[in-house]
């Protein structure tokens, strides 16, 4: 028995149990309680039964056919601007790492983008663009660069002078010592600012979606919670970007430890490389 | 013996120029604030519009937004402070319920480890899809809008800044210097006193690792959840009102209010962490 509690997904299994279980004897509670218990807490049971149902909410399509279509539009550009400021924050901090005036130049506002609530800036990125789906990509974007930009600038700097040394030793041209020594080891800290940057660009996306109504996660989210819609939506909407949300991070490191062998084997600690 | 003494040549000025640490710390300076003037002078004169196809009424002029400021200095600084406070007290009751849990779960690993991943998980939920549900959860707080306004955003806040600082937390308090345990174990300190002498003191640092990150993203969160909320007012609500109402002018002051709450908060922070920190400077 003591066996079994030591094992840490038996832990979490046990913390989100004990969510549900306050859930749903908050529900009851508002159940007996209010005249739209629905608007409020619903049960969970609903919430996953309006998932299943093949009631018409929007024209002809059913909840979950709502959801997943408008998530489509939604993700896909929180994806592809995820994507774009991940890559230009890496190239950054290659060339950040590489010159060191550029380091110098730009360094201080990279911090000051940090401090920036960059989401504040999303109605006005809207009125700029004048496109939607352009600024879905560019909050997206300028969201997940610097976490990115700045953790990989981190994991080039945080080197040892050893590894640059053995490299002096080897006669290492400087492109050599940047693909065999800094990108390798920035790698994890790139990782890092991934996993931070996922949940923020979703956030964001589904954010500048609530701003106009032109589909979206975020508009549909806006009209059910005016009742335009069928509220269970509304909920159905939230728990969906949650799981979206925390998923993400997941997936982030399961890509990590698809990249880095390293990673894999610490962590089983068993699996032994063969004798070549 | 007149020995010909090689003349050493002088080196040339860009090598001088990169051998001198004085002038390379001047450099991480100068080179900034010139950038910041371009920048200015660009958008003043019009060039940051070209640059980004927008007319002067979408991105207007510094010296316009400053006047603007100017003008309506009074309600710029009731939403500022309507939003830091939002910001502030989230961020308190946050982190002090955040460390409490990992004090809980640092004194019962076993289980604590778990709930404090499902806590975690709350970091990554989208403040989007927690804002609404806070507001409609809060409905009977008050029978004042603002009030029960205020409460929902606080919790939104506190939900986020409760989820860096527990995670934070919980690693300050177990991941322990090597055999500082076994230390404690050899002077048969009690679990309290071990948990004050040892655990407290090396949760210091990662207290401040959470907060450099819950700081920053709770302003975020407050600007987000009052969009969200039913009382109108702060910074964030208020860019999202200009906007709609095409006042861009008045719009950007609040962008730059906005960021100006961002670097207040995060120099205060700084300030208290070289203040509390100094005895891990030091050595």
């Amino acid at each position: 028995m003591k066996r079994v509690f030591n094992k840490k997904w038996v832990s979490v299994l046990f913390w989100i149990a004990i969510l549900i279980a306050i859930w749903e004897i908050g529900a009851f509670v508002v159940l007996y309680t209010k005249r739209t218990p629905e608007n409020i807490l619903p049960h969970i049971y609903n919430v996953i039964a309006m998932a299943f149902s093949k009631e018409k909410v929007a024209g002809k399509l059913t909840a979950s056919q709502v959801v997943f279509q408008s998530a489509g539009a939604t993700l896909l550009r929180a994806l592809l601007g995820y994507i774009l400021g991940a890559f230009v924050g890496f190239v950054l901090a290659l060339i950040m790492k590489l010159s060191g005036i550029v380091e110098k130049l730009i360094f201080p506002y990279l911090m000051l983008i940090q401090l920036i609530p960059v989401i504040g800036l999303a109605p006005i990125i809207l009125a700029m663009t004048g496109s939607i789906n352009k600024s879905r990509v560019i909050i997206a974007a300028i969201l997940s660069f610097y976490p990115v930009a700045a953790n990989t600038l981190a994991g080039m700097k945080a080197v040892s002078k050893e590894k640059y040394d053995l490299m002096y030793m080897y006669a290492a041209p400087k492109r050599m010592i940047f693909s065999k020594v800094l990108i390798p080891s920035s790698i994890p800290y790139l990782f890092t600012g991934l996993k931070t940057a996922a949940p923020m660009a979703i956030t964001a996306s589904i954010l500048v979606d609530t701003l106009q109504g032109d589909g979206g996660l975020g508009c549909m989210l806006s009209q059910s919670l005016k009742h335009a819609m069928n509220i269970y939506v509304f909920w159905l909407i939230v728990f969906f970007s949650a799981i979206i949300g925390i998923l993400s991070t997941y997936v982030i490191s399961w890509i990590e430890l698809l990249v880095s062998p390293y990673k894999r084997t610490a962590k089983s600690g068993k699996r032994k490389v063969k004798e070549a | 013996m007149a020995a010909v003494q090689k003349r050493k040549r002088p080196k040339p000025l860009w090598k001088r120029a990169s051998e001198n640490k004085n002038f390379q710390t001047a450099l991480t300076i100068i080179l900034p604030v010139l950038l910041a003037i371009l920048i200015f002078y660009q958008w003043e004169s019009g060039q940051l519009n070209i640059l980004f196809h927008t007319d002067t009424h979408t991105l207007p002029k510094p010296t316009r937004i400053a006047m603007i400021y100017r003008d309506n200095s009074h309600a710029v600084w009731t939403n500022i402070a309507s939003t830091s406070g939002v910001a502030l007290l989230g961020i308190i009751i946050g982190s002090l319920i955040g460390y409490g849990f990992a004090v809980l779960a640092a004194f019962f690993p076993n289980m604590g480890a778990g709930g404090l991943s499902v806590i975690g998980a709350f970091a990554s939920i989208p403040i989007v899809a927690l804002a609404p549900v806070m507001n409609n959860w809060t409905k009977d707080v008050s029978t004042e809008a603002s009030v029960r306004s205020f409460v929902a955003k606080v919790l939104v806040v506190t939900l986020i800044a409760a989820a860096d600082m527990g995670l934070n937390a919980f690693r300050g308090l177990t991941e322990l210097p090597s055999y500082a345990m076994d230390l404690m174990k050899s002077f048969a300190a009690s679990r309290f006193k071990t948990f004050v002498k040892l655990q407290l003191p090396n949760s210091v640092p990662y207290i401040f690792t959470a907060l450099k990150v819950s700081v920053p993203a709770s302003i975020m969160t407050a600007i987000v959840s009052e969009y969200f909320a039913e009382y109108v007012v702060g910074v964030g609500r208020a860019i999202r009102e200009n906007i709609v109402l095409a006042q861009y002018s008045t719009a950007w002051v609040y962008i730059v209010a906005a960021c100006g709450i961002g670097l207040v908060f995060y120099g205060v922070l700084m300030v208290m962490q070289q203040i509390l920190l100094k005895r891990y400077h030091t050595n």
